[in-house]
Parts: C-alpha cells; sequence; structure tokens
C-alpha cells in the first residue's frame, strides 16, 4: 500500500480537531500515524518466513473541563475518525477533571534532523531482502559449524506521523528503519551455550549482515567451556545491550518527571547533587543524527531536543512531557512518547529518546586490559523484576566472559549480579570509545567497579 | 463474512498457495489509567483488522492489514504470496502441517455481567475506590497507578480446508502497583486480576482484598531486610511456582522452542524432574485468564500433560511443529491481535496438587526462604531462569520469620526440577501476561512446594 501523504495525514487530523471541538471539547488534539513494515525471518537455520504489516490509526485527546477523554480508530474513514472525536469528547465528559491538567502544547515549533529517512530502505523489494538475509546466515553458519542459528529477522520499515491540535499547532514528519539481527546457540558434547545475538540497525540502508552473522558466530562459539566462578565482588565491563536492560527498568525511569513528581524516584530533590561518578555524563538528544528515537517533534507535538540529564556526575535535569512540565512549571523537554507496535492507540507518556553517554577515549582492548579479575556481561537475564523505584537489582549475567590479567577469557555459567544502579553509576571507572545505540541507549563499552556476583 | 472472507482464500489458492488462512477481528477495547486518583484519560478504541497467512512451497507469508477495504485485502494476498515464493527458493526443510479435523462453529460468550456494558463513569468509580483502599492503608504509600483493560468482540477465523469459526472475545485485566517510602527505603509492589468470564470478576477480587494484599505488601518490604546470596533450601509459594513452571519449564515446552535447542530437544519420554512433579497447560480451565474455545489455527483448546510424575510426556505444539513430532497440535496457537503472526504460546499452565500441607513444608528447614509473590520472570533455552520476587520472608527453624526484600532466584531448569521435594495440597491460579515478541493473556500457578536448594541473588 502506498503511504499516506502529508496533506491527507494532517486534513483527517483537523477533521477530528474540528469534529470534537463543535461537539464542546475545551481543546482537542489528533495524532495519526502510518507503519509500513517488510521483513524476512530466519528459524532453525533457514530462511522462512517473510511478514508484511501495513497499519494506521488515528487517536485524538479532548478536554472537557480539564477532564481528558481518549479515543481512536484504525479505519481511516471520514465517518470512523468522526466518531472518535465523538467519542473522546463523550469519555471526556464522563470522566473526572485532572487538576493539575495545563493545556496542550500551543509551541509552534520544528526542530531539524538528519539522516531519519532513506527512500532505498523503502524501495527495497522482497528479493533485496532475503539476499540481506541470506548473507547473514550464510556467514555465521560458514563461520563455525558447532553454531546453530535459532533466529533471525531482517526488517525494514516506514513510519510517518503528524498531529494537530486546538492551537493550529501542526506537524507532520516520517522516517525510515532498517534491522538485521541473529540468535544463535553453540552445542559441544552435552552443552549448550545460552542464546547469543548480535544485530544491526541504522535509519539509512547502511547495515553491515556479514559482520552481523560473523560476530553472533563467534560470540556464540566462545560461550562454549562456560565455567562456574566464585562469588565475590568484581570489575564488570557492561556492553551496551546488558546496560540498556540495566538501565531501562531504573536510571531511565528515575529520570522521569512523572516518577519525580509521584515519589517514584530515588532522585527525587537531587538535582544538583552528585549521582554519578565524574566519568558519567548522560544526555537525552532528541534531535541525534541518525538516532533511532530522533524525530523533529514528539508525541504530543513539541519539538525535539537535547536535554542534559547528568553532567560530569551532577544531576541536571529531568525529562518532562507537556503535562509534567505543567506541574512543575517548566517547559517540556520533548519527551511525550506513544509506544508499542500500534502508537496510536496510546496516550503519550515519558519516555526517552536517544539516552547518550558521552563515550570516553580508550579503544576496547585498553579498555580490557586495565582489569585484573573481572567479568564482561553482554546480556542480563531478569532486568525487568529490577525494583523500579529504589533501582535494585538481581539479575543473571548470560552470556559473560571471565577477564582476567587484562584479557577476556573464558565464558562465565549462571552468575548473578546484585546492586542498586545508583552504585553502579557511582562506581563507573571507564568508558571505552566503541559509542552505539541499542534501544534508546547510545553508549560505549562501561567498566564499573565492585559489583557485587554471586557465583557458586 | 464467511463469503467476504472465502474470496481471498481463493486468491491466494490461485496465487499458488498450498495453504492459506484469513483470520478477521472486530474488537473494541475500553482503557483506563488512574494515577493516584487522577485519571490520565479515559480511552476507548476500535480495532479492525485481517491477518493473512500463506504457506507458498514450504515458506511462511503472512501480511497483516488494517483494514477490510477488498482492493488493500487482495493487494496483501497477492504480495505475501510473492514474498513468501522468494522466501522458499532459500527453504532447504519445507514447512509441512499437521491434518488436522476441521469445524465450523460460532462461539457466543454470555458473561453476567458484560464488561462493555458497564459505563464508564462505573469503571473510574472501582478505579476510584481500589486507589483510596491503597493510599488509607498506610501513610507510608506514596503513589497507586491503575490500570484497567477490557476487550469485547469477535474473531473470524478461515482457512481453506474448510474450518470457519466465529468467536466472541472477551477480557477483564486490571493491575495496581504501588509504592511505599520511609527515609530513604523504597519499596514497590504489584498485582494483577483477569478473567475471560466477565465484570464479575471484581465481584471475588474485590477492591478491598486485592487493594489491602498490595498495599500491605509495599509496606512490609519497608523493613524487610535484603537476602543473603548462595544456595537456600526454599518454600515457594502458588504465585511463584506458577512463574517459575511457566519461565523456566513452560517455554522450553513450547515446541518452536523445543526445536530451536531448547535443553528439552531430547528429553521427551525421559524423567527430568523429581517424581513428585505433574505440569500441566490448561485452555479449558472456565473463566481462566488464558482459556479460549478455539486457537489461532482452528484447533481446540484443550488440557495438554506436559511432565507426568517427573517424566516429560508432551509440548505444546503447532501444526508445523505437530507435524515435524508426528503428532497432534495442541490448540496453543494465539496471536496477539490482525498486526501478530499465530505463534505457540501457554494457557494456563500450572504444577499440579499433590498431600502437603503449608507447615509440614517448613517443617525441618532449619534456615531458608518463603518466596511468596513475584516481580518478573525470564528464561534461556539452556535452562538458566531467574525469578525476581517482590515478597519473600525467611524460614528459621521451620517458621516464617522476617520479610525480605528484592530477593531474585536463578538456576538451571532441569537441576531445579530434580530438587522438588515435596508438593502442597493447596492450588491458586493467577492472571498475567506473558511476552514472547508479542502478549498473551495467561494464568500460572500450583499449590505450595519445597525445594532443596536454589541460588538466591544477594540484595544490594
Amino acid at each position: 500500500m502506498a503511504e499516506l501523504r502529508k496533506e491527507e495525514m494532517l486534513s483527517l487530523c483537523e477533521k477530528a480537531v474540528r469534529t470534537a471541538e463543535r461537539s464542546g471539547a475545551s481543546e482537542v488534539e489528533a495524532y495519526i500515524c502510518q507503519i509500513l513494515r517488510t521483513s524476512v525471518g530466519i528459524e532453525r537455520g533457514q530462511i522462512v518466513k517473510t511478514i508484511t504489516h501495513v497499519d494506521q490509526g488515528l487517536g485524538v485527546r479532548a478536554t472537557y473541563n480539564k477532564a481528558i477523554g481518549f479515543a481512536y480508530t484504525n479505519l481511516l474513514t471520514e465517518k470512523t475518525v468522526e466518531e472518535a472525536a465523538s467519542k473522546a469528547f463523550s469519555s471526556a465528559k464522563a470522566s473526572q477533571p485532572d487538576p493539575y491538567w495545563r493545556s496542550f502544547t500551543t509551541r509552534k515549533c520544528f526542530a531539524n534532523v538528519q539522516k531519519t529517512f532513506d527512500k532505498k530502505i523503502l524501495e527495497l523489494s522482497s528479493e533485496e531482502l532475503v539476499g540481506l538475509a541470506t548473507r547473514m546466515l550464510q556467514t555465521a553458519t560458514e563461520k563455525d559449524k558447532r553454531v546453530f542459528v535459532v533466529d533471525g529477522e531482517v526488517e525494514a520499515s516506514y513510519a510517518a506521523k503528524a498531529l494537530f491540535n486546538s492551537y493550529d499547532v501542526s506537524n507532520y514528519d516520517k522516517g525510515t528503519f532498517i534491522s538485521c539481527g541473529l540468535a544463535a546457540v553453540a552445542r559441544e558434547a552435552n552443552y549448550v551455550t545460552p542464546v547469543c545475538f548480535e544485530f544491526d540497525a541504522k535509519r539509512t540502508l547502511d547495515i553491515d549482515p556479514e559482520w552481523v552473522g560473523s560476530e553472533t558466530a563467534r560470540l556464540t562459539a566462545s560461550a562454549l567451556k562456560a565455567e562456574p566462578i566464585p562469588s565475590k565482588t568484581y570489575t564488570v565491563v557492561f556492553t551496551q545491550l546488558a546496560m540498556q536492560l540495566l538501565l531501562s527498568y531504573t536510571l531511565v525511569n528515575a529520570v522521569k518527571a512523572d516518577y519525580v513528581q509521584r515519589e517514584q524516584s530515588a532522585l527525587k530533590g537531587k538535582i544538583g547533587e552528585k549521582v554519578a561518578s565524574e566519568n558519567v555524563s548522560i544526555y537525552d538528544d532528541g534531535i541525534l543524527e541518525g538516532g533511532f528515537r530522533t524525530w523533529g517533534f514528539d508525541d504530543e507535538g513539541v519539538d525535539r531536543r537535547k536535554t542534559v540529564v547528568i553532567e560530569k556526575g551532577v544531576l541536571k535535569n529531568f525529562l518532562y512531557d507537556n503535562y509534567t512540565a505543567g506541574k512543575d512549571e517548566v517547559e517540556s523537554t520533548g519527551n511525550a512518547y506513544r509506544g508499542g507496535n500500534a502508537p496510536y492507540v496510546e496516550t503519550p507518556s515519558i519516555e526517552a529518546t536517544n539516552f547518550q553517554f558521552t563515550p570516553g577515549n580508550k579503544s576496547t582492548d585498553e579498555l580490557i586490559s586495565e582489569i585484573d579479575s573481572g567479568l564482561i556481561v553482554y546480556f542480563l537475564q531478569g532486568a525487568h523484576s529490577s525494583n523500579p523505584v529504589s533501582g535494585e537489582f538481581s539479575v543473571v549475567a548470560v552470556p559473560s566472559w571471565k577477564i582476567e590479567k587484562g584479557e577476556i577469557k573464558n565464558a562465565v555459567k549462571g552468575a548473578m549480579l546484585s546492586g542498586t544502579v545508583f552504585d553502579v553509576l557511582r562506581n563507573v571507572s571507564a568508558l571505552a570509545n566503541n559509542q552505539r545505540q541499542v534501544g534508546a541507549l547510545v553508549a560505549p563499552w562501561i567498566s564499573v567497579e565492585n559489583v557485587k556476583v554471586i557465583g557458586k | 463474512m464467511k463469503e467476504y472472507l472465502t474470496r481471498f482464500i481463493e486468491v491466494g489458492l490461485k496465487l499458488g498457495a498450498e495453504y492459506i488462512e484469513v483470520r478477521a477481528q472486530k474488537l473494541f477495547k475500553t482503557m483506563l489509567t488512574m494515577k493516584d486518583g487522577i485519571i490520565e484519560a479515559a480511552k476507548e478504541g476500535l480495532e479492525n483488522g485481517v491477518a493473512i497467512r500463506v504457506l507458498v512451497n514450504g515458506a511462511w507469508g503472512f501480511a497483516s492489514v488494517g483494514s477490510f477495504d477488498n482492493a488493500q485485502l487482495i493487494d496483501a494476498v497477492e504480495k505475501t504470496c510473492k514474498m513468501a515464493k522468494a522466501a522458499s527458493r532459500k527453504v532447504k526443510t519445507p514447512v509441512e502441517l499437521a491434518e488436522i479435523r476441521t469445524f465450523e462453529d460460532k462461539v457466543v460468550v454470555k458473561p453476567r455481567k458484560n464488561p462493555a456494558e458497564v459505563s464508564l463513569a462505573e469503571k473510574i468509580k472501582i478505579a476510584s475506590s481500589m486507589n483510596k483502599t491503597v493510599f488509607d492503608y498506610d501513610p507510608r504509600v506514596k503513589s497507586c497507578t491503575m490500570d484497567y483493560l477490557d476487550v469485547t468482540g469477535t474473531n473470524y477465523f478461515i482457512n481453506n480446508e474448510g474450518t470457519y469459526i466465529e468467536q466472541d472475545k472477551l477480557y477483564v485485566w486490571s493491575r495496581v502497583l504501588t509504592t511505599a517510602k520511609e527515609g530513604e527505603v523504597y519499596a514497590f509492589a504489584r498485582e494483577e486480576i483477569g478473567s475471560t468470564a466477565g465484570f464479575e470478576v471484581f465481584e471475588t477480587e474485590t477492591l478491598e482484598v486485592v487493594g489491602e494484599r498490595i498495599a500491605k505488601r509495599a509496606i512490609e518490604q519497608l523493613k524487610a531486610k535484603t537476602p543473603k546470596g548462595g544456595a537456600f533450601p526454599v518454600v515457594i509459594g502458588p504465585n511463584v511456582v506458577g512463574v517459575f513452571v511457566h519461565e523456566a519449564f513452560g517455554h522450553l515446552a513450547e515446541a518452536d522452542l523445543t526445536l530451536k535447542g531448547s535443553v528439552l530437544m531430547d528429553k521427551l519420554g525421559k524423567k527430568i524432574a523429581s517424581e513428585v512433579v505433574t505440569v500441566y497447560d490448561d485452555g479449558t480451565v472456565n473463566g481462566a485468564f488464558g482459556s479460549f474455545k478455539y486457537d489461532d489455527e482452528g484447533i481446540p483448546a484443550q488440557k495438554t500433560l506436559l511432565i507426568k510424575d517427573g517424566q516429560v510426556v508432551g509440548l505444546m505444539h503447532n501444526r508445523e511443529t505437530a507435524h515435524r513430532f508426528q503428532t497432534s497440535p495442541t490448540g496453543n496457537v494465539r496471536a496477539e491481535d490482525f498486526r501478530y503472526e499465530p505463534i505457540i504460546r501457554m494457557r494456563n499452565t500450572y504444577l499440579a496438587p499433590r498431600d502437603y500441607s503449608f507447615e509440614e513444608l517448613l517443617e525441618g528447614v532449619k534456615f531458608g526462604y518463603y518466596l511468596k509473590s513475584f516481580r518478573g520472570g525470564q528464561a534461556n533455552l539452556n535452562g538458566t531462569f531467574q525469578v525476581g520476587i517482590q515478597e519473600a520472608y525467611e524460614i528459621v527453624n521451620g517458621e516464617i520469620g522476617a520479610p525480605v526484600r528484592n530477593a531474585s532466584i536463578s538456576g538451571n531448569t532441569l537441576e531445579t526440577l530434580r530438587k522438588v521435594e515435596a508438593v502442597g495440597k493447596d492450588f491458586q491460579l493467577w492472571p498475567g501476561r506473558c511476552g514472547k515478541g508479542q502478549i498473551a493473556f495467561v494464568c500460572d500457578g500450583g499449590p505450595h512446594i519445597r525445594v532443596k536448594e536454589v541460588l538466591m541473588g544477594g540484595g544490594a
């Protein structure tokens, strides 16, 4: 199916806004998005499926006496859009006023963003996608016979969004994304490794399927011959994926204004205080060039921007949407986000955009070479069971490898890590220079002292 | 509807599909989020869409379209057949499907209280009372977030073999999260309610019961100590037994994951657990959150025995894996909605009760832990599992002792199943949502059990 044009999307939004206004809504906002996605799937060592996905929809928020109603539809006819608008208004009428409600955004701004759209991704044929998947899979299987690819995917997607509200804020942006990834296990004698995986993803057609194949195979094979380690504290190097898992359920929430305002953040009242090692500087950069979450405006129409969160260990700012900004009488930082597979069914909540650590200047070899006795961790199992309020975690580090006298050695079996995310931040001793994005996190490998490890 | 969907089946067959199915859905959802007594937004939505799955020369093609438009759907069938053909050139082992009985059926749900007929105002009132119960429990309660969702409507399924099913859908779900704070100690507790019976679930899982349960859990954690790290004997409550059976064992017994190399790969028919362990995955428990009549391949849900007295006797199958194992599909296939492909999911998964009382399970534990309620769990194909615990207590000389917070357990599934010493006679099922790239509503549970030893992750 063809892409919806900017004018079509904005005119449907405006129609919804005017309909609810006519019903008697105090103010109205309409958000529309379209997602087109094509993927090729690998299962058990072979390419076995293809998926195409076409989805679009419109969500309307209407207010009435400071009560907010929301309705959405995934069918985009004049009738369904009008019905959604009327329903949003009647929901608002049935609901209760929110004393903290200020208004929808009145800022008419759009941030200029770079490298977020590539027509070539949109035009990839099914044969070309199968070709990318084949190259990735072949590289992995030819590299090591002990490695068995369990899962994999090449996925190309396009998304466009538009927003219009009662204050004539009118925004449109579109973007592309392509990713390829593999998951594999290795078998030798009676031992099966944990699942290891690697991926590459970009906003422009610039991925390296051979690297993914080769790196997945290398990692998986090196996870064989795992041994338990004794319990004690170690220096732990978190790769980007492990750090992303650790932070998503802890720090990233702790800096969201709604968590802070509702006493759900251990960082409440700590602006200006030292909360991390001096090595740590973190920006939430909504306009990062080519960033996975870079858009010209956030999901309630506020222009995206770069916000300093932690600078040289000192907490500087929290992340706001328009609602929480109203409560604190500050400006939104452009972090409103509608997530999930179908964003138009969601109302906005606060989310990090591109959560970026300032990298160090050491190569990964130098970083490892300075560690006498440690662990390098590629994935954390159970990170989602961390205590989101206190930042306490207790997770399994799989796969992980031992570091001895400056070198990465054998894989480690079943080690658990525990602590609080704030201790982790305070104990960051070094950052490498291999910056890379995984989910929201943009970071290098990060070395942390004194992490409690429970082995055998 | 049948006639309308049949035309897409015909288009697929003409384009060379050896199998084609079309799933359509017309669903209506109501959602609420209340934070500290304030309704964030009262939400209503329509979800209409179609999912098409074809098998061409042994490769799958799947398309999802958020529309019922004839031209768009024909285009989607054509495109997905073409793509499947492109993929099939690389297929070494073509996908084949197990033979099945076909069905024509119409499943109508008759709830005592239909959530679609309960007014938004009443739903908001219930949320407000829940919020009040939680805050009134103790001044140290600092926040309460309550999410509510109900889904009603109809799913339609048709395939080229002659199966046609219209099936009403009904789900009522709610989740409460609360936090408490005292000094620099933060505590967090959560609870879910879920049913396929109707809005009447709130008559048994009343606001008072659930509200107090969760508030008490958060407050108790404030004075709790962190656990010692290391291996200890544990008594595990139904809520944690459920998540252990689901995460640590259940996923490995989903035949798609078994084939991907889970540790159960070569264990079928073998003894893997202590002989007091019997495990079912059952889609037929009346009103339970994981129950339904037909799965998303048109197969009737059933009660599937996975472990019998310690021996693995079954796996959960779709038609593809059933063919590979030369057995029958088990009715485990589900897709979250039209946007997702149908895959093998658990339903209501539980460990079957035996004969111990709770006191007898505690007896003889000199020092260990009682794990009552979980926060989350995750497993790896190689059988490494982790379960985070939100409510736990020390066991000292056979008695429940001080509360413990932020514990988690880990280990190898098979080793742990062998260490199950005794199984209680009580039984509870808990609703939850399971993620496997998409969400499925499930239940899990069992009785209290005692495990000789598990690795406890230490506190901070």
